[in-house]
């Protein structure tokens, strides 16, 4: 590509950058795996940057796994990690109810999965919902579902449990207006192998904010939030750190938005015909979707770190 | 004639002025919910002012968004409330009329992924149009799923029963583009006659939108094709000679602008005066097509000039 921006990161360029950062943030579905499935050469890449003195982090919107199930992923497939090091938004979702809103010790309505249950209880936070909720009873009986009175939010994550019945909860809740509404992120869909595709939490949370005439506040990237929940706790230096995903929409963007260098790599959702719209379109929050850099795979870092 | 007192007055008529109108119109459009009935109660007078618009010679058809029953159990309703004469050619539902556009319309070839009640099912079957079976066992997932090779549309309507699998399937199918994604309304929520509220189909055809980043074609008010298959079954309806009750701005009154209908907003129902007021001093012209010509506080303030009229005839 031509222009300064979105420049084929290889040969001096490559090692200029890697020299110019200290901490290296990594999204993680279409980034270092797909699926279960490790892209080819990541686990190296990730090995290497350690032993070459780099600070490493994982940041992702997926809400089904704790920090913990996502170390243990890493580990099995090859990436030497510690839970610490992982940001996921079950984790910052907690942390995000704990201090920006204050709710250590309540209970919130949970639209979500057991990791996100986990990370809450790890905070001192109890919820209420998770898990299948079918249908009973007709309309009027929806409308008068019993409402917890300890409930103090209402929290939307990946749901595969998702259901009318728990749309209908939520709304509830939300009718109430000191009920705070809090979504872990929009994206909009998980593409999966053969060309199934896996509705996002994105959806999930349309549905809720339409039905009760609400917006949430989100958590996930493109938001600063996990950047700085990552930030305050290891101390980074933002001009000093890389952002690395296969999203402009929120990985490239959450980069542009705190200050970071940002690095697409071709092995997951964005293209480089999606960055050229961007990049044409004239408008400004649409260019910071344009990333500094780009490589086909992460896997490209390789012989600036084997050398 | 347009509005009484020019363009979209959004004035509260009674008594002469009712009368004018009653005489001036000889088409009448009615929203059911918050109109007509609230839940299984009919509102005060209203099933006196539809017997009488009937026996007066006008045409009195209901335009409901609600897609959750077949027409056969409005009929029913409305004989259990007290509503004489209503017979099924009169009702329309956006279900009915989503069963018009498959097979009319669209005429339809292939088969139809469903995300709505059986009120729905029901009305697709009775044009013959083709609907998928459920029959997934309670433990598929989208991962393992069967999909049928040669779903032609995606219709998404009220549905009770919706589950993360329906949506995940519904978004794969419309990854074909030549798919069509249709929705019975864009209704964000329902109120209920106990003041609290139910998320609504425009809720569910949200989260679809953004799962298959594609826009519904929605059936139901306030777009026009509902009125093509009112004009359609009358053989030619001329707006001008009808009027458009409703209680919800969004849609009752944007249907009737949309169509050139005069509008009346009655205030049983969801929208409040001050809303319709709000959208009349918007500085967005699109704004203005959601201002009812006429209001009333019930539409059983038609009463009084059915009674002078009758007693003119005596």
């Amino acid at each position: 590509m031509s222009g300064s921006k979105c420049a084929r990161l290889q040969g001096a360029r490559l090692q200029q950058l890697l020299d110019s950062v200290d901490s290296i943030l990594f999204d993680c579905d279409g980034v270092i795996w797909r699926g279960d499935q490790a892209v080819p050469g990541a686990p190296q890449v990730i090995n290497l940057l350690k032993r070459h003195g780099k600070r490493v982090f994982f940041v992702t919107n997926n809400s089904t796994k704790t920090r913990r199930m996502y170390a243990d992923k890493m580990s099995t497939l090859g990436f030497d990690v510690t839970e610490q090091e992982v940001f996921g938004t079950a984790f910052c979702c907690a942390a995000f109810l704990q201090t920006a809103c204050g709710l250590r010790g309540q209970k919130v309505f949970l639209m979500g999965s057991q990791a996100m249950r986990q990370e809450l209880e790890a905070v001192g936070i109890r919820q209420t919902g998770v898990g299948p909720d079918h249908v009973s009873g007709g309309p009027g009986d929806w409308a008068n579902v019993p409402l917890d009175p300890e409930v103090k939010a209402v929290v939307v994550g990946f749901d595969q449990d998702f259901s009318y019945m728990k749309l209908n909860r939520a709304v509830q809740y939300l009718i109430q207006k000191d009920c705070l509404f809090v979504g872990t992120n929009r994206d909009t869909r998980l593409p999966l192998e053969g060309g199934r595709a896996v509705p996002g939490t994105g959806c999930l949370l349309q549905a809720v904010e339409t039905a009760a005439q609400r917006q949430a506040q989100t958590v996930g990237k493109p938001s600063p939030f996990m950047f700085e929940c990552l930030a305050s706790q290891f101390g980074v230096e933002r001009e000093r750190c890389l952002m690395v995903g296969d999203r402009l929409d929120t990985d490239i963007l959450l980069g542009s938005n705190c200050g970071l260098k940002t690095l697409l790599t071709l092995t997951g959702v964005s293209t480089l015909e999606d960055v050229e719209g961007h990049e044409k379109s004239g408008c400004e929050e649409r260019r910071k979707m344009v990333p500094d850099f780009y490589v086909e795979s992460i896997a490209d870092l390789l012989p600036a770190l084997q050398g | 004639m347009a509005g009484a007192f020019g363009f979209k007055g959004c004035q509260k008529i009674r008594g002469p002025q009712i009368r004018s109108l009653l005489e001036a119109k000889d088409f009448f459009l009615f929203d059911c919910d918050g109109v007509i009935w609230h839940g299984e109660n009919a509102i005060t007078g209203a099933a006196k002012v539809v017997n009488a618009l009937i026996r007066h010679g006008k045409n009195v058809v209901f335009v409901t968004n609600n897609s959750t029953r077949p027409r056969e159990n409005y009929v029913h309703k409305f004989s259990r409330l007290g509503f004489t004469d209503v017979m099924l050619e009169q009702i329309f539902s956006s279900s009915y009329c989503s069963a018009l556009y498959l097979r009319d319309v669209v005429k339809v070839c292939g088969q139809v992924f469903v995300i709505g009640c059986e009120g729905l099912r029901t009305e697709l079957q009775e044009a013959g149009i083709p609907c998928l079976e459920e029959t997934d066992d309670p433990d598929a997932t989208i991962y393992d799923c069967a999909l049928a090779p040669d779903v032609k549309a995606v219709l998404v309507g009220h549905d009770d029963k919706l589950t993360f699998l329906k949506l995940a399937k519904a978004s794969c199918y419309l990854k074909d583009p030549d798919c069509l994604f249709l929705a019975t309304d864009n209704d964000p929520w329902h109120p209920l006659s106990s003041g609290r509220i139910l998320p609504g189909s425009g809720s569910l055809t949200a989260a679809l939108e953004v799962a298959s980043g594609r826009k519904a074609t929605v059936i139901g008010k306030p777009s026009r094709f509902m009125f093509e298959c009112i004009s359609s079954q009358f053989r030619g309806v001329d707006p001008a000679q009808c009027l458009m009750v409703g209680d919800r701005l969004e849609t009752d009154m944007l249907f009737g602008s949309n169509c050139g209908l005069d509008t009346m907003l009655t205030l049983t129902g969801v929208s409040q005066i001050e809303e319709a007021e709000e959208y009349r001093n918007s500085d967005l012209s699109t704004n203005h097509s959601l201002v009812p010509d006429y209001v009333v506080d019930t539409i059983a303030d038609f009463l009084p000039a059915f009674e002078e009229l009758e007693e003119e005839s005596n």
